[in-house]
């Protein structure tokens, strides 16, 4: 009997979680001109729509750099940072993972008033460097954790070995390290992209004349476009992060690093 | 070789330096100019923020919101993560992944998915007249209900995988010794179940609150101006006013409520290591 | 590192690089204006001055308060050339010390304005391209809309959403609540308390009107309050759809052109504000029925003329709010707003 009302709840559970979702998928595929469920008719019309309409073009294409730069400057700061502290008794190391993980702990909307107030402001920083520095801070404490993790499931003694053989420290990172902690940098990367390809509160005071990230435009289309290309283009959204995440998990493990 | 914590410290150095500079300080200086004043330091714009019966409820509302949507996940949380474990181990890496794949869909489309559902055209109201339980579509949009909705379908899979995860972790014949031992189940819940998870239900629990109430897309699409959160509140002032200080006094009390959060988890987490 | 990587790590740093070089040849003229029927806009008035002066127009959208709030905090080294405001707006604009003088003399379509739209803000801060008349839209088939007291008829409960204080249509309509209810004080009290007793009936205090389409759309509401300018959008519902004319009179407003202090394209600021005013522009936008013209030369079709706030006599027979009158208020409303209506 609990059993069966345990199942129930699970059922209710997936289908409020992912059935809404199901609905806009099947929403986008109506040959009408409204955004109603069911769907007036069947056709592909709006999936195709969107990749017609030019600002959605423009600012996914920014979305997809600022995801993947903010993304590898994030790995470029936080595999080091990771490192020392997996590897060395640094001074003050807990105080140094406090500040490194700090920017989760402070709302993004915050984060972005704050840069935009006192340091893209004051320096004239463009609207994409502005992009870049808020959605890297937000990315790093991810590539730190996950790259951490990695780390402790690989020996120190390893490198030591390595550099007794006569390879240098650079050396033994480059050939040794670096190698066993590529899924866990894989990893970092797929969670830091969809972090900030997904990002609205960081952009929402960052985004500038002209240059605006995908959320964000769709957070404004949404008001006044009530056809279905918005539900069309969220399927498709959806579908990218779904199957890059699919994918990742077959490759990668990717729910170990979560 | 690990000795020379000098190369230490220069591995870590850039990533310290960025987040520095271009998070902690500017997101420091906002955070004094609710404090600061041309005649000097104060804390007038607390009492101020404190005593405007707007702001107040705002806060509350927020509060309510994030303690309510924290409840009900967990009530559901355990439903379903009792499932979950019940399906078995192969099953349950399956069952997870279903958990996961929300949280990896863009937050602006699942709550576009609610305007369309939650309107008065919508599935939820042609199910409520056509079973006759109203003889008028209901208005859901733009009030705390649909805004609670919103951010239980955004943060529920948080707690389902903590509580998972700590049920797993509980030993195994626990379950079936407690009902051989007759235990109805509610017994088994309180006396058994919870004391077992109560780590996995604060960790989940503090990330669903967090999220909650530093959530910004939900009340802003699903509240409106009606049904303001802190974050909402915080965006118009700014937007609207320009105005700097009440900003900075709702961020120190969203970074506060953050803090104390994340503080907690990590005194569990750290207990739990020694 | 492998080879790999190294190239992945590479091609991905160029794709990201490269975000920053594109599109620098051309100059920029970035627009500040309203997010209101931008596409026909580019049409009509953005990709023709493209053409002639060899440059992009790059838009900063939002509603007044946001954009002027922008300004405000970007007064040093400001995004925006060219402001598009509502005239109270930009009078506290001027104020604020965000915007500077146009010298009219070095506009060509300047004399072709009417006398109203010619100086509406005082020390040519502001030139008026268009008036709007502001009105309650409705669904005819399901009200009958007469009177601005019809918005809190028993019809129209939990079937109306209004414009929030923060916009720019907020203040207008205190403006005709409070004449509709007989009010006599400046601080609009009268339609503040009624709107705090039928809070409860009202869908939405709206922030962007663009969201209006959907409420109707979804039949979240039977009626609103707006401007013309948000005509178009509506009519295009294929709903049964009117614009009211209310015994109590229409209000409405003027929105100018203004250009941003400290901005580092005055010169095609210029040439922007002097194509728009010209009778050619004026016509097109007006033909489109995005805005109605504020040039005395523009002659429409009857059919346009009478979607459109059309003609001197139209936009002097308006109440409307003086600007002045408009600030000196504001605050007291806002007050009194947060105190009753907000909560």
């Amino acid at each position: 009997m609990m059993r069966m009302l345990g199942f129930a709840a699970l059922g209710l559970a997936l289908i409020f979680l992912l059935g809404p979702f199901l609905i806009i998928a099947g929403a986008g595929f109506s040959s009408g001109d409204l955004l109603v469920f069911p769907p007036q008719g069947f056709s592909l019309r709006w999936y195709g729509a969107v990749f017609e309409i030019e600002r959605f073009r423009e600012s996914f294409v920014l979305s997809m750099q600022l995801a993947v730069g903010s993304t590898v400057l994030a790995l470029l700061l936080g595999v080091p940072a990771a490192y020392a502290m997996a590897r060395y008794q640094v001074p003050g190391g807990e105080w140094i993972r406090t500040i490194v993980t700090a920017p989760v702990i402070v709302p993004a909307i915050i984060a972005g008033l704050a840069l935009l107030r006192y340091t893209v402001i004051p320096l004239g920083l463009p609207v994409m460097a502005a992009l870049v520095l808020g959605h890297t801070a937000l990315v790093a404490p991810y590539a730190v954790r996950v790259v951490t993790v990695s780390l402790t499931h690989l020996r120190p003694d390893v490198e030591e070995a390595a550099v007794l053989l006569g390879a240098t420290r650079t050396g033994a990172f480059f050939k040794v390290v670096l190698p066993n902690i590529r899924n866990g940098m894989m990893a970092a990367f797929i969670l830091g992209f969809i972090t900030s390809f997904n990002q609205v509160p960081v952009s929402l005071f960052l985004t500038g004349p002209g240059v605006t990230t995908l959320p964000i435009d769709m957070l404004a289309a949404m008001e006044f476009v009530y056809d279905p290309s918005i539900a069309a283009l969220s399927t498709l959204l959806a579908l990218m992060s779904v199957s890059i995440v699919l994918i990742a998990e077959r490759v990668l493990g990717l729910s170990r690093y979560v | 070789m690990f000795a020379d914590r000098r190369i230490g410290l220069a591995l870590a150095a850039p990533a310290l330096l960025f987040v520095g500079l271009a998070f902690l300080l500017p997101v420091g200086i906002l955070l004094t100019e609710g404090l600061r004043t041309p005649a000097g330091w104060t804390l007038s714009r607390f009492t101020t923020f404190f005593t405007d019966p707007l702001a107040l409820e705002v806060t509350f509302r927020t509060l309510r919101l994030g303690f309510g949507v924290t409840i009900m996940s967990a009530i559901i949380g355990y439903a379903v993560a009792l499932a979950v474990i019940e399906t078995g181990p192969g099953n349950r890496a399956r069952m997870t992944a279903l958990f996961i794949l929300p949280l990896m869909i863009s937050p602006v489309a699942r709550t576009y998915a609610w305007i369309v559902l939650l309107g008065r055209t919508g599935l939820i109201n042609k199910a409520v007249v056509g079973l006759g339980l109203s003889d008028e579509p209901l208005r859901l949009l733009f009030t705390e209900t649909a805004v609670f909705i919103g951010l239980l379908q955004l943060f529920l899979p948080l707690m389902v995988l903590s509580l998972t995860s700590a049920l797993e972790n509980m030993p195994a014949d626990v379950l079936p010794a407690a009902r051989v031992l007759g235990a109805g189940w509610l017994t088994i819940f309180f006396r058994v179940i919870l004391p077992l998870t109560r780590e996995g239900l604060i960790v989940g629990g503090t990330l669903v609150f967090t999220g909650a109430v530093t959530a910004y897309i939900t009340p802003a699409v699903l509240g409106g101006a009606k049904v303001l959160m802190l974050e909402t509140l915080l965006y118009q002032r700014v937007s609207v006013a320009n105005d700097i200080a009440t900003a900075s006094v709702i961020a120190a009390i969203l970074i506060a409520m953050s803090i104390a959060t994340h503080s907690l988890i990590r005194r569990i987490t750290t207990r739990r290591r020694a | 590192m492998t080879k790999q990587q190294a190239v992945w790590l590479a091609a991905s740093m160029t794709i990201f690089l490269g975000a920053g070089q594109a599109g620098a040849q051309q100059r920029s003229l970035v627009v500040s204006n309203f997010a209101v029927a931008q596409d026909q806009l580019r049409k009509d008035l953005y990709a023709p001055f493209e053409a002639k002066c060899n440059c992009k127009v790059v838009l900063d959208l939002g509603n007044a308060a946001d954009r002027l709030a922008k300004l405000e905090a970007r007064k040093a080294n400001p995004e925006a050339d060219l402001a598009v405001l509502a005239d109270f707006t930009a009078l506290e604009a001027a104020r604020k010390d965000l915007i500077e003088p146009i010298d009219v003399s070095k506009l060509t379509n300047f004399n072709k304005l009417y006398d109203l739209a010619k100086d509406p803000i005082g020390k040519n801060y502001g030139v008026g391209y268009t008036f709007y008349a502001t009105s309650i839209v409705y669904r005819k088939d399901k009200i009958d809309v007469t009177s601005w007291t019809d918005l809190w008829s028993p019809k129209l409960k939990n079937r109306v959403a209004l414009p929030n204080i923060t916009t720019t249509q907020g203040p207008l309509l205190l403006f005709m609540m409070n004449r509709a209810l007989n009010g006599q004080t400046p601080d609009y009290a009268t339609a503040i308390n009624k709107l705090a007793e039928m809070k409860g009936d009202v869908v939405t205090f709206y922030e962007r009107g663009a969201q209006l389409t959907q409420l109707f759309q979804q039949e979240e509401i039977y009626a609103t309050v707006t401007g013309r300018f948000n005509w178009p959008l509506v009519a295009k519902l294929n709903m049964p759809i009117a614009w009211a004319q209310p015994k109590e009179g229409l209000t409405g407003g003027l929105n100018v052109l203004t250009i941003v202090k400290n901005a580092k394209n005055k010169d095609l600021a210029y040439a922007l504000i002097d194509e728009w005013l010209s009778t050619e522009a004026q016509t097109r936008i007006a033909n489109s029925l995005v805005d109605s013209p504020a040039n005395r030369e523009v002659k429409l079709e009857p059919a346009i003329a009478d979607v459109l706030t059309y003609g001197e006599e139209t936009a002097k027979s308006l109440n409307v709010i003086p600007p002045d009158v408009m600030l000196a208020n504001r605050d007291a409303w806002l007050a009194g707003w947060n105190a009753k209506v907000a909560r």
